[in-house]
């Protein structure tokens, strides 16, 4: 078990100052993954070269891939840290790289502040309306299909790995993202969501909304949670332009 | 309503957006059939000269009846000046990561990209060279009465024309083809991964029959012989229709 592994880490200070790159090196250990490794940095934070340095600031909470806190890139994929093995990541090459996530405002080293993921995520009303919600009894009884098209979208866990691989979700355009028109399609489908339906519809005919995708297919290429994304995005490609139709028909 | 409060306050930007980007699709189409329809007339010059010019001038009946220039502007000029100038709006929204992420769907989201750059550059010079519109610039060397000799003299004229139109056949072909297959998901046609496959063969098959027809149209043109008899280009095919 003396077999060690170098790491080079994108870092930065603060949100406005530029980044540098450090490397650290450190043993590997049975079933390490990247958050073990930032881990061990965080208990001795000295590089190759022997400097003491500040640790380095990263995100992480569950450890299973199921909170989306630790996206970041690796190797120059985005992916989480915290299913990220080490054994698995030195067959692809000999070092590691990280990288904080480019498509988010860089809060300090691999963190970053993914406000714009649930602004989205707002704007799309990815919700069922509570109030009220007593009064109005139980909800039909979704179909067994309904249910097994719709239990895949609800997994995400908002993690921005959709958003960071997408072409067009930057900040030339305010594209909602793949993650968004997702959910809004799964909330459409839901009994409970239904009474918000037009409004997501209106949402995904805004500017930004599902019009803005340049179908590259990153995203369900990169989804951790394996969600058909294409899936939902041609859905909603079809239902906003029927509804925009309709709503302009009785105007 | 949701959206009235909503209304007040949008820009124009935000109150088209979605219209404009369906537009620009539908343009795309409409195009895309006119482009099949230009390849395959123009292909028929493998036949023979005649029958190109016998295409052509079944093209210029519609001239006889005073339609060639508005059916011309509806249905061609105004889609792709349309299609091209919102199309650059859309480029200038775009971060290709082709390198980064080297999925099939991903090169072919930056080649239709890159193929629109080269097309934008092809149909200027294009326009300017075989169409009337070039005219007051010194080009427009096609001319429908003699259309064999003219477009074959207008290619053969500089050794580069060969070239600048076997990239842009090449270009139109894959942006077309790949240009219809995006187009069926952002209808909501093709939704599912297996449908978008099989669109894509389809699609696929489509680039690849408009490359060999419009390859074989350069071809035809080059190798199209123009008499020269004392500098004059002689007129071969204007002969024995009565159309005139
Ligand atoms: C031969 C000429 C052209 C044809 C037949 C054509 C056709 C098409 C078609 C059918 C689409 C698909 C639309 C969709 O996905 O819904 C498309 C997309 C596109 N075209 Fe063109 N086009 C042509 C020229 C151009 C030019 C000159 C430009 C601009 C410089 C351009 C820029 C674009 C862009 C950026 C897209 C991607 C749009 C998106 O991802 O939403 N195209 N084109
Ligand atoms: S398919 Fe659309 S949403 Fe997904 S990566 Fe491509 S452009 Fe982005
Ligand atoms: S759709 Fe997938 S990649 Fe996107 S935020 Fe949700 S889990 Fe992450
Ligand atoms: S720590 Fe929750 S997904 Fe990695």
């Amino acid at each position: 078990m003396s077999k060690k592994v170098k790491v080079n880490i994108k870092r930065q200070d603060s949100p406005d100052s530029g980044s540098y790159w450090q490397s650290f090196e450190m043993p590997v250990e049975v079933g390490m993954n990247v958050t073990t490794i930032l881990l061990r940095i965080a208990a001795t934070p000295t590089t190759v070269e022997g400097e003491k340095v500040a640790p380095v600031a990263y995100d992480a909470c569950c450890l299973e891939e199921v909170c989306g806190a630790c996206s970041m890139r690796i190797n120059g994929k985005v992916r989480q840290a915290c299913s990220a093995l080490v054994e698995n990541l030195l067959q692809e090459q000999p070092e590691i790289t990280l990288e904080p996530m480019t498509k988010f405002p860089r809060v300090r080293d691999l963190l970053v502040d993914r406000r714009r993921l649930f602004e989205s995520l707002k704007r799309v009303k990815a919700w069922v309306p509570v109030d009220g919600y007593g009064e109005r009894g139980t909800p039909e009884r979704m179909s067994q299909s309904d249910q097994e098209e719709s239990y895949p979208l609800s997994r995400c866990m908002s993690c921005g790995c959709c958003m960071e691989a997408c072409p067009q979700f930057n900040d030339k355009d305010d594209f909602i993202g793949p993650h968004a028109v997702s959910q809004a399609i799964l909330f459409n489908t839901l009994p409970a969501g239904k009474p918000l339906e037009k409004e997501r519809l209106d949402a995904l005919a805004d500017a930004g909304g599902i019009a803005a995708c340049g179908n590259a297919q990153n995203c369900v290429k990169v989804c951790p949670k394996d969600i058909p994304l294409t899936i939902s995005l041609a859905k909603a490609g079809r239902a906003t332009t029927i509804h925009t139709i309709k709503r302009f028909l009785t105007r | 309503m949701s959206s009235q409060n909503a209304t007040a306050a949008l820009s124009p930007r935000e109150k088209y957006y979605f219209l404009a980007r369906r537009l620009h699709s539908l343009t795309g189409l409409m195009f895309s059939g006119f482009v099949c329809f230009h390849l395959l007339v123009n292909s028929t010059v493998l036949v023979s000269g005649e029958s190109f010019q016998y295409c052509v001038e079944k093209i210029h009946t519609l001239e006889h009846m005073g339609l060639l220039v508005p059916v011309e502007m509806a249905t061609i000029f105004f889609p792709i000046a349309f299609h091209t100038l919102f199309g650059i709006v859309i480029l200038l929204t775009s971060e290709p990561n082709m390198t980064d992420y080297a999925y099939g769907g991903n090169i072919r989201y930056t080649m239709q990209r890159w193929s629109a750059v080269v097309i934008l550059v092809f149909l200027a010079l294009h326009i300017w060279h075989m169409h009337w519109l070039g005219k007051p610039f010194g080009g427009a060397k096609f001319d429908p009465e003699n259309a064999t000799t003219t477009a074959a003299a207008a290619m053969q004229s500089w050794s580069l024309w060969a070239p600048i139109y076997v990239l842009g056949v090449m270009a139109t072909a894959f942006h077309l083809a790949n240009g219809v297959w995006t187009a069926l998901i952002t209808w909501g046609v093709t939704i599912g991964p297996r449908s978008q496959k099989v669109s894509g063969y389809v699609c696929a098959g489509l680039g690849a029959f408009l490359l060999v027809a419009g390859l074989g149209a350069v071809r035809g043109f080059m190798t199209y012989s123009v008499a020269r008899d004392g500098g004059e280009t002689a007129i071969v095919e204007h002969v024995e229709d009565g159309g005139h």
